[in-house]
């Protein structure tokens, strides 16, 4: 049988999209430099389904590729050579809420935010919170190891994920790590550990444990504004410096803080050279004193004003912008590449100054909008792509951006993963034997390197299209 | 025999010289390797090698009121690759997790002599695969942990340890639902005890307000005994290790019961516990397909010592 009749007779044809119209959808994800359409997209109700899939997939020698809502940033979720794309989006409840023992039980596809949802009337929470929390699936976060603006103290998806039930590519249905109804201490391998930030390429996730974590009882967050990102920077150090943890530590500079304030009107000063949301959370007895010395630090490194949310909607407010910065940026450009790099904290100034160079430079805007405490950096490379120069110099000013950060000791992503988008930078990050370690671990999962396959290791296929693109940028 | 290397050339041509001979080893030393190699208080990261111990980090660390949260048991001889390879934890589990939380890098010496790192110095990084997560907790069964790279916390300003003691265990039991229910947010939640009686264990850290107005909660549990966490040292002196079973925390009473032990110490909060003495219990099935494979990809001439499960 062919393999689309198989599909449609495993899931249901309603469940089968092969049009190409109705798979543009699926050409790629928030990264759009690079777009390739699947053969088909397959929407799986259930494990069984998934494995059925698979099954077929792996008869026919087709490349597999999950999805959940497609937010990532790096091209993680890209059909380089076509194939099926098993979308996890009908599978989308929570299974189980255990709350005596603080434990979620989710399928794939149910979206990050409404975990939290579920929990809050409980004083619980699921602490990873990536900016596309709303639409963004835990099975995708899985992928990617996804972090937020909590993870400072929180940590990230590894940290919050106790098990997870997977397919792998050969149609094998394996349990990885703590079960549902299990303790947390399991023997071998930490195989659940592995699968977390794989970017999809050992199997598909199909429904997955996740650690809940007490809601914090009370918070303080403050709105820091600063003349110079330099000064911001050091406030940022010197935070840390004094032994205090902010359940968050969120830079904005000049350019996004206009653009904030020009779509939502949260009464930003427009000529601040840079603003911090500081939020202290824990038990309130402690968190006066706290606050006082984190706003008594603001004011020795210069800061022109400190805002203290007074009530929950202030909070909400400050909340708010933040996480709608990227799209605010929407009114200064048509296009734009969310860059995700890391450095060490005390390089941030350093960092912060290379990027104002990168921009003058290549002669493109680069506001900046990040996770200062993690030293998680995410410049906004804006650019138009419909003028080719446009793209090549905003590709060259990611570039080096990326350069530095692996010379000063970072990394070149700290939440949005390789995909296609980074391949390049494996090689300058890793040894010829740290990424042959990879590979091996890869041939465990997926021998036949069949699931998700071209994205992470140097020397991977691209799309055409953008080959030639890069060639004309070189 | 026994691998001793004191630089990571040491070990890495001894593996190459064993792999091909195909010689099996039962362990490795390398207490030699115990430099500090990288320490930015802050950033609140450090590098280490594998061969110092976790008391001597710590020293090192609390010179900037800083610490790696984690307090296994007999800190002076254990060393940074044996914590990494049984992923350890103590008594502060419950607030802190395991050593597997708090790894951000590695540098491993592999079977055949290859030295390969993963994951980097900064505290948040997604390139590549998380291989860090293979080694930690790996029994050194595919590979020599030579060096990592943790992140640290600043040391808390306030910390009390409580606990209250009762002949019957079911005397405790209702408190562990009444502490996780109420806002108290312990960085230890213990049990222990022998057939003579049991003690709940209760620890908080943080500032001073915290701290106290945690203390004043606890009391009104009748938990307003000041102690400390000796008893886990205490429990760890018998050179053998304990049996351990975990369970969903919910449960671990009736787990406790259920063992019959000499002597228990749980971490309640998790669900896990140790014992000596007693009914030993039924392991949860594992994925063990995928980590033959694991063991056959990364150790294909069978030099590093087999899996233990």
């Amino acid at each position: 049988m062919p393999l689309l009749d198989s599909l449609r007779e495993i899931v249901g044809a309603d469940h089968v999209i092969s049009k190409p119209e109705e798979l543009l959808v699926y050409e790629c994800d928030a990264y759009t430099l690079e777009k390739k359409l699947p053969t088909a997209v397959v929407l799986p109700g259930g494990t069984a389904e998934v494995q059925a899939v698979v099954r077929a997939c792996a008869r026919h020698n087709v490349p597999i590729i999950p999805r959940g809502a497609g937010t990532s940033l790096s091209g993680t979720v890209l059909a380089v050579t076509g194939g099926i794309m098993i979308a996890l989006t009908r599978m989308n409840r929570i299974i189980d809420l255990d709350y005596a023992n603080r434990r979620a039980f989710v399928e794939a596809g149910c979206v990050n935010a409404w975990v939290t949802n579920a929990v809050k009337g409980h004083g619980l929470f699921y602490a990873p919170d990536p900016s596309s929390q709303p639409a963004c699936t835990i099975g995708g976060n899985i992928g990617t190891n996804s972090g937020g603006p909590h993870t400072l103290k929180y940590g990230v998806t590894t940290n919050h994920v106790l098990g997870l039930e997977m397919v792998l590519p050969d149609g094998e249905i394996v349990w990885l790590g703590t079960k549902p109804d299990g303790g947390e201490d399991v023997d071998g391998y930490d195989l659940r550990g592995l699968a977390i930030g794989s970017e999809g390429m050992f199997g598909i996730v199909t429904r997955v444990l996740l650690r809940l974590v007490r809601a914090p009882q009370a918070f303080k967050t403050m709105l820091g504004v600063f003349s110079t990102v330099d000064e911001a920077s050091q406030t940022v150090s010197d935070i840390i410096e004094a032994g205090i943890v902010p359940g968050a530590l969120e830079m904005m500079d000049q350019l996004i803080t206009q653009a904030v304030e020009a779509a939502y009107q949260f009464g930003f000063p427009l000529d601040a050279g840079a603003v911090l949301i500081i939020e202290l959370d824990g038990l309130a007895p402690g968190l006066e004193r706290q606050a006082a010395t984190v706003i008594e630090i603001c004011r020795k490194n210069g800061a022109r004003e400190v805002r203290l949310a007074k009530s929950d909607q202030e909070r909400a407010d400050l909340w708010k912008s933040r996480k709608r910065a990227f799209g605010a940026i929407g009114r200064l450009s048509p296009n734009f590449i969310t860059q995700d790099g890391v450095v060490p904290r005390s390089k941030l100034p350093e960092m912060m100054r290379f990027i104002g160079e990168c921009s003058r430079k290549y002669g493109l805007r680069i506001p900046n909008v990040f996770h200062a405490g993690d030293g998680n950096i995410h410049p906004l490379v804006l650019y138009d792509e419909r003028d080719a120069d446009q793209v090549r110099r905003a590709l060259g000013a990611s570039h080096d951006i990326l350069e530095k950060c692996v010379e000063l000791g970072g990394s070149v992503t700290g939440e949005h993963g390789i995909g296609v988008e980074k391949i390049d930078f494996m090689a300058r990050q890793f040894s010829p034997d740290d990424l042959e370690a990879m590979r091996m671990l890869r041939r465990v999962f997926d021998p036949e390197g069949r699931c998700n396959p071209h994205k992470m290791f140097p020397g991977s296929k691209r799309c055409g299209d953008f080959a030639l693109r890069k060639q004309a940028a070189a | 025999m026994i691998l001793a290397g004191s630089s990571v050339e040491e070990v890495s041509s001894a593996l190459v010289g064993l792999n091909a001979k195909r010689e099996k080893i039962s362990g490795f030393d390398v207490r030699a390797m115990r430099r500090v190699l990288e320490y930015t208080p802050e950033d609140m990261t450090v590098s280490v090698e594998a061969g110092s111990t976790l008391a001597q980090l710590q020293t090192r660390l609390a010179e900037h009121r800083q610490w790696l949260p984690i307090d296994p048991p007999r800190a002076e001889t254990l060393t940074i690759g044996a914590l990494l390879a049984a992923n350890k934890s103590g008594p502060r589990r419950f607030g802190y997790g395991t050593i597997r939380e708090h790894v951000l890098g590695i540098k491993v010496v592999l079977a055949d002599g290859r030295v390969i790192k993963a994951g980097g110095k900064v505290v948040k990084n997604v390139a590549g695969y998380d291989l860090c997560k293979l080694f930690a907790g790996s029994h050194g069964t595919v590979g020599v942990i030579v060096e990592a790279t943790f992140k640290v916390l600043p040391r808390s300003e306030s910390e009390l340890i409580l606990q209250r003691s009762a002949n019957k265990l079911d005397e405790l039991a209702p408190l562990l639902g009444q502490i996780t229910q109420t806002p108290l947010t312990p960085v230890v939640l213990d049990l222990h005890g022998t057939a003579a009686g049991h003690t709940l264990v209760l620890g908080f850290a943080g500032s001073r307000e915290d701290v106290e107005w945690q203390r004043e909660r606890a009391q009104t549990l009748g938990i307003n005994e000041a102690t400390t966490l000796s008893y886990n040292e205490v429990f760890w002196e018998p050179s053998e290790p304990p049996q351990t079973v975990s369970v969903l925390p919910s449960k671990v009473i009736d787990s406790i019961k259920s063992l019959d032990a000499r002597s228990y110490v749980a971490r309640a909060g998790n669900g896990v516990s140790y014992f000596r003495g007693g009914r030993s219990q039924s392991r949860p099935e594992l994925a063990l397909s995928l980590m033959r494979r694991i063991k056959e990809t990364f150790d294909p001439k069978g030099v590093l010592p087999d899996m233990p499960w």
